[in-house]
């Protein structure tokens, strides 16, 4: 295990370099995938019981870290998935072949309408018992979706299954985002006929009303606090960025750039610092400042248009940019400032949002005028579609980051 | 000579809009001789809070008035679009009852969330050009749609250029 972690380490440190050199290692690292069986795992021929293995297999592929293979692999996954009519019963255990260490074993019951739930749990765990790292597996995305003909939020697992659609209010809903504790989501809606930022409890479906001042209300992003929101806010005349609260009072005003708007804020993982764009210099660009507006820093200086930053949990800020007339997703480290280029072919990718792991990212991609939802890995596995349905598809979100 | 009648007009204008205004909403200082005026030469916009939006219920009317187009990720207003905005202004300088909504487009190209932005500074920088050509601030409220509400369905300059726009709506 340790040597699999140790691959880990030095895959991510390798794809963690620049350009030209990164992409090399990249395809290299994404090949040294660990190989994974369920052929000593016993399910079923019920619809759940297949629904779950089905859903594990493709979930573990998804995760980007093994290959799942029919025979004899590296790591074998062994047990049963039994399905009594009213739940599923699951027992898993995990060896690797050639030392027999075992790396977890465990049982599970869940009702049988929750198979496919219950194997992203699984997967996740797996994971984590031979990675060290957090799945994505068991998180879900919220998308815009213009299936009937207005914008609409809508929910669905990571695999791009189970949609289900959020908001029906004919109206136009836009740019949505997680609390921190995957209960709310923040988005900018007409529903009264300005753009306003609004609050809804995922669970119940309660919805209230954030910002409505004069003007622009719009890119609410919840603190990892899960107090504070940064907010665009045109109320004093100029496109700026606030820092609200979710339980009211004033906002306080960060920027201060009567010549440019702001857009898009996204938070540090530790909640000090804030990303967000401004076209002060003339085209939009990315730049960092902290929560009193203090001495904002530019942080892309190349490209005509920087826009969209997202700030993972690792602590790499993912962008889309404009390069030779398409929109293209790239990483920046904040710190270092290396910059790497993820998506690169005839497609429009844009809104990218991380992924719980740290390594995946979603996006909406635009080819020949339709819009999907694409899963993109930062290790070079190639980009996955993963809501690719009639209708349009936009601004995916990760709960929890 | 065109600039000199520009800036009689917008002094005019200035002289109106402190009279109506009672000088609630004063016009910017760097506005006054016309090196910066909304938005014409520059990229200023009216850099003063907006006032409070209409109550609900009222009755909107919408086309009007010619829209005003922008250039590719500008909020700047177009030497060519200026004959429209004084038409707007010299119709709610002689109509005072109601107000009007400024809405601000653009094109389908970038990001959805920076276009949002990008609207509201077409929208600001009519109102400015308004408020400075006499209009009540009071009687503007900006509204940005972003690239969410195009009026052409095509995927080149000709539908863009028809796209990136500032309309104009009524309301009484």
């Amino acid at each position: 295990m340790k040597r699999m972690l140790a691959l880990g380490a030095v895959v991510w440190l390798v794809a963690a370099l620049p350009c030209a050199r990164a992409q090399v290692h990249v395809s290299k690292g994404a090949g040294q995938k660990s190989s994974i069986s369920l052929a000593g795992f016993v399910s079923g021929s019920s619809a759940a019981a297949t629904a779950f293995r089905r859903t594990l297999e493709s979930d573990l592929q998804r995760s980007g870290w093994f290959a799942v293979v029919p025979g004899s692999a590296e790591f074998a996954i062994q047990g049963s998935c039994e399905d009594s009519g009213a739940s599923l019963n699951v027992a898993c255990r995990v060896f690797e072949t050639a030392t027999a260490d075992r790396y977890l074993s465990k049982s599970y019951r869940a009702e049988s309408a929750g198979a496919r739930r219950l194997a992203h749990q699984v997967s996740d765990e797996i994971v984590y018992a031979l990675t060290g790292r957090k799945g994505f597996a068991s998180a879900r995305l919220v998308v815009v979706g213009r299936k009937t003909g207005h914008k609409e939020l809508y929910l669905c697992d990571s695999d791009g299954q189970g949609l289900v659609q959020l908001t029906r209010d004919n109206s136009i809903s836009l740019a949505p985002k997680w609390s921190p504790d995957g209960r709310l989501l923040v988005y900018t809606s007409y529903l009264k006929r300005y753009p306003d930022v609004y609050a809804v409890e995922v669970g119940s479906g309660s919805r209230r009303r954030l910002f409505s001042f004069p003007g622009l209300n719009t890119c609410a992003e919840i603190a990892p606090n899960g107090r504070d929101v940064a907010v665009v806010l045109s109320k004093d005349g100029s496109p700026e960025l606030y820092a609200g609260s979710l339980s009211g009072g004033s906002p306080v005003r960060i920027t201060r750039t009567p010549r440019a708007a702001e857009a898009s804020p996204s938070w540090s993982p530790d909640g000090g610092q804030i990303v967000y764009v401004s076209d002060q210099s003339g085209t939009p660009q990315l730049y960092i400042t902290t929560r009193d507006g203090a001495a904002p820093r530019r942080l892309t200086s190349r490209g005509s248009e920087n826009v969209a930053p997202d700030w993972g949990s690792g602590g790499l800020i993912a962008f889309t940019t404009r390069v030779g007339g398409r929109y293209q997703v790239c990483v920046v480290n904040p710190t270092t400032l290396e910059l790497r280029q993820i998506t690169a072919d005839d497609a429009d990718y844009e809104d990218p949002s991380w992924a719980p792991d740290g390594r995946h990212i979603a996006c909406g991609r635009t080819r020949q005028h339709r819009s999907s939802i694409y899963l993109l890995d930062t290790m070079g596995d190639p980009p996955l579609a993963l809501l690719d349905i009639p209708g349009d598809w936009f601004s995916p979100a990760w709960s929890s980051k | 000579m065109h600039s000199r009648r520009w800036v009689a007009v917008v002094m005019v204008g200035l002289v109106c809009a402190v009279a109506f205004t009672g000088c609630k909403r004063k016009p910017r200082k760097g506005a006054m001789l016309g090196d910066n005026v909304g938005g014409v030469t520059g990229t200023d916009v009216y850099g003063e809070g907006l006032a409070d939006r209409f109550g609900e219920g009222r009755s909107e009317v919408a086309g009007q008035f010619t829209p005003v187009y922008f250039d590719y990720d500008s909020a700047q207003i177009n030497e060519s679009e200026r004959g429209k905005l004084d038409q707007v202004a010299d119709y709610l300088r002689r109509n005072a009852a109601g107000g009007m909504v400024v809405e601000g487009h653009c094109d389908e190209r970038g990001s959805n969330e920076y276009n949002l932005g990008l609207g509201e500074r077409r929208a600001l920088a009519i109102r400015s050009y308004l408020v400075q050509s006499g209009v009540d601030a009071a009687r503007l409220q900006t509204k940005s749609f972003g690239e969410e509400r195009p009026v052409a369905a095509g995927h080149d300059e000709g539908s863009w250029s028809q796209n990136r726009r500032g309309e104009f709506v009524l309301v009484q």
